[in-house]
């Protein structure tokens, strides 16, 4: 219907809908979109306006650290501030596009990690996931992915019984940093719909509840206008970390268990460049043929990278684990590393037999970030917004299993590579200084997180709030446990579930 | 004097020897960086300090360095992953036959 400007209304004004979405970011507006036309007068109030603001941005300032065990705490205050977007569209205004599933393990309970385990399957996610890829107009991840056909885009010819498969990413247009024209029509043209109205500027300060029933919602402008907002479900979708803040800050709700907040969990990729005692992270293959289907010759194209699926996870005694490969210059003769190097590519692809020279690639890992009760955002009471809110305190935590797994994770592949004769890997990361070379994505995921028994989740897996039956939660912070894909796909997956469980529950099937 | 049956026997011990067998194999490795080959050849000896050349030999090139000799090495480098036996060099996980193999090309190389 329209996008209003929440500090262009009069002073107090009441805004009244059946569903109010908290937050215009990726997960509120799949939501509206899938309701959009039907009975339900949908509302999203989004904190920010079109355009990214600095002075919006700042809402979001708190402080952070890193900590894992045999290394120094690293500082990550900036990290909150610098890892979203308050704007419509939300992190999308920035994001990358590249989306994948998690995988089947990333649902399954494993014994070998404590808290792991989703009320849901990775086939019951099958429908929801097509969904997305469709509204993202990206090719969908059946579960049996038919293997490419293109002599250049052969797989690694690995032992199946080392569990390691390639694992494909695709990359979507709606984004602002690729095409912000497509992206500035999927954040604003759903608000076309008849019974849609977006506010912008429109900032949630408090979720006001009355036993298990939420009544109302307190608005703040930035200019000092304050609204207040009624509906007869909410759901509350600002992000990993601000999905947190904003339920504490409303005198701890959902936190009779003590447990929001808690199991957040990130993502970080970990390389390291060459010095003059190693190549750094680097991979040979013996193979002549082209590598196009894990190092495509062009940036943001669709891929694959080596993951551990559930039969790797559990020789190995690991949670999942992905290997990015990238193209790279070879390495040149002149210094005793680089000639090094030089020498086992050739040696190894004579003894391969499968050419004069392996090729040279560079890679990344990255390792599941296991759900730790310590690894938590809090709020810091004595520091608050302009709008009067607590900021936040992050403590991102590892435990030893996390590094643990990592290094055995790194040591399977290349034994697994080793064994199939399809190549050799280089890593020489001592695991002391795992955290401070480790580079963070903006994947906030895990601290609300989803369970069936209100004593080990924050939501049920209706996405409902344990503690009130008319408030839901959207995004990765529902996530049990992280795996290693890009969230958003699995975030708007889990959207369209709620999409079709509120149309149900309301009786708004169109 | 020396007779048919000495001459053979002479030539079938040699051949157990680096220096025949080097002789009689397909160039397989040439053009290799004699110093890199030295520098992992000596990390794989420095964990293996009383082992031969001829030692390697025998155990590289058991039936000589004849065209199946690569394919060879390769199958002992793919077990050699399998069964945990591997050399990291500079941060690269190599197989202990390929250890080995530099470790006897270094050898050789030396003057």
């Amino acid at each position: 219907m329209a996008i209003i400007d929440a500090r262009t209304l009069p002073d107090a004004s009441p805004i009244e809908a059946d569903l109010v979405i908290i937050g215009g970011g990726m997960a509120g507006i799949a939501l509206a979109k899938e309701l959009a036309g039907g009975p339900l007068k949908v509302v999203i109030l989004e904190s920010g306006g079109l355009e990214i603001d600095m002075e919006n941005q700042a809402l979001y300032a708190g402080s952070g650290v890193q900590r894992a065990p045999g290394n120094p705490d690293r500082p990550f205050d900036d990290y909150p501030v610098q890892s979203r977007v308050r704007a419509l569209g939300g992190s999308g205004m920035v994001w990358g596009g590249k989306c994948a599933p998690l995988d089947p393990a990333d649902f399954a309970e494993r014994a070998w990690i404590p808290h792991s385990g989703w009320p849901i399957t990775r086939e019951q996610m099958q429908p929801y996931y097509d969904r997305a890829c469709d509204l993202l107009e990206i090719p969908r991840f059946p579960l049996d992915r038919p293997r490419p056909t293109e002599p250049e885009r052969q797989p690694l010819a690995l032992d199946s019984a080392d569990g390691f498969f390639p694992a494909p990413r695709e990359f979507s247009k709606f984004s602002g940093g690729v095409d912000k024209a497509a992206f500035d029509a999927f954040r604003t043209k759903f608000a076309d719909a008849p019974n849609t109205t977006v506010y912008l500027h429109a900032n949630v300060v408090k979720i006001r509840r009355q036993d298990d029933k939420i009544t109302g919602l307190d608005l703040a402008c930035l200019d000092g206008k304050r609204h207040t907002a009624r509906a007869a479900r909410y759901v509350l979708a600002v992000g990993g970390i601000e999905n947190v803040r904003l339920l504490l800050a409303s005198d701890n709700l959902g936190n009779r268990e003590d447990l929001v907040g808690r199991f957040f969990q990130g993502h970080v990729t970990y390389s390291s460049d060459g010095d003059s005692e190693t190549e750094g992270t680097a991979l040979v293959v013996s193979r002549a043929a082209p590598m196009d289907l894990y190092a495509p010759g062009k940036g943001r194209a669709a891929h694959c990278v080596i993951g551990a699926g559930a039969a790797a996870q559990a020789r190995m005694n690991t949670g999942n684990f992905t290997a990015t490969l990238f193209r790279t210059k070879p390495s040149g003769t002149e210094t005793p590393v680089g000639a090094d190097t030089q020498t086992l590519r050739r040696a190894g692809g004579r003894v391969a037999g499968g050419q004069d020279e392996a090729q040279l690639l560079g890679y990344f890992a990255m390792a599941e970030h296991f759900p730790n009760p310590d690894s938590r955002v809090t709020l810091d009471p004595e520091h608050k917004d302009p709008l009067g809110v607590p900021r936040v305190r992050l403590t991102w935590t590892y435990g030893e299993k996390d590094y643990a797994d990592l290094e055995r994770s790194v040591t399977g592949l290349a034994d697994a590579l080793g064994a199939s004769g399809e190549g050799r890997m280089c890593w020489s990361i001592e695991r002391s200084k795992l955290l401070a070379i480790s580079s963070a994505s903006r994947h906030h995921m895990g601290a609300t997180r989803m369970h069936a028994d209100p004593r080990k989740g924050v939501v049920d897996p209706d996405l409902r709030l344990h503690e009130a039956k008319n408030l839901y939660v959207a995004g990765s912070s529902v996530f049990p446990t992280s795996g290693i894909a890009n969230p958003t796909l699995t975030i708007l997956a889990l959207v369209m579930r709620l999409a079709d469980h509120l149309k149900r529950e309301t009786g708004a099937v169109r | 004097m020396t007779s048919r049956r000495d001459l053979l026997a002479a030539l079938v011990a040699l051949a157990a020897t680096p220096a025949l067998a080097r002789a009689a194999a397909p160039d397989s490795f040439a053009g290799l960086d004699p110093a890199a080959i030295g520098r992992i050849g000596k990390a794989w000896r420095d964990q293996h300090a009383e082992v031969t050349a001829q030692d390697l030999a025998v155990r590289l090139f058991p039936t000589g360095r004849g065209p199946d000799a690569l394919a060879r090495l390769g199958a002992l480098a793919a077990a050699d992953f399998r069964a945990g036996k591997v050399f990291t060099y500079r941060g690269w996980r190599l197989s202990d036959t390929e250890g080995a193999l530099f470790a006897l090309l270094s050898l050789e190389g030396q003057p």
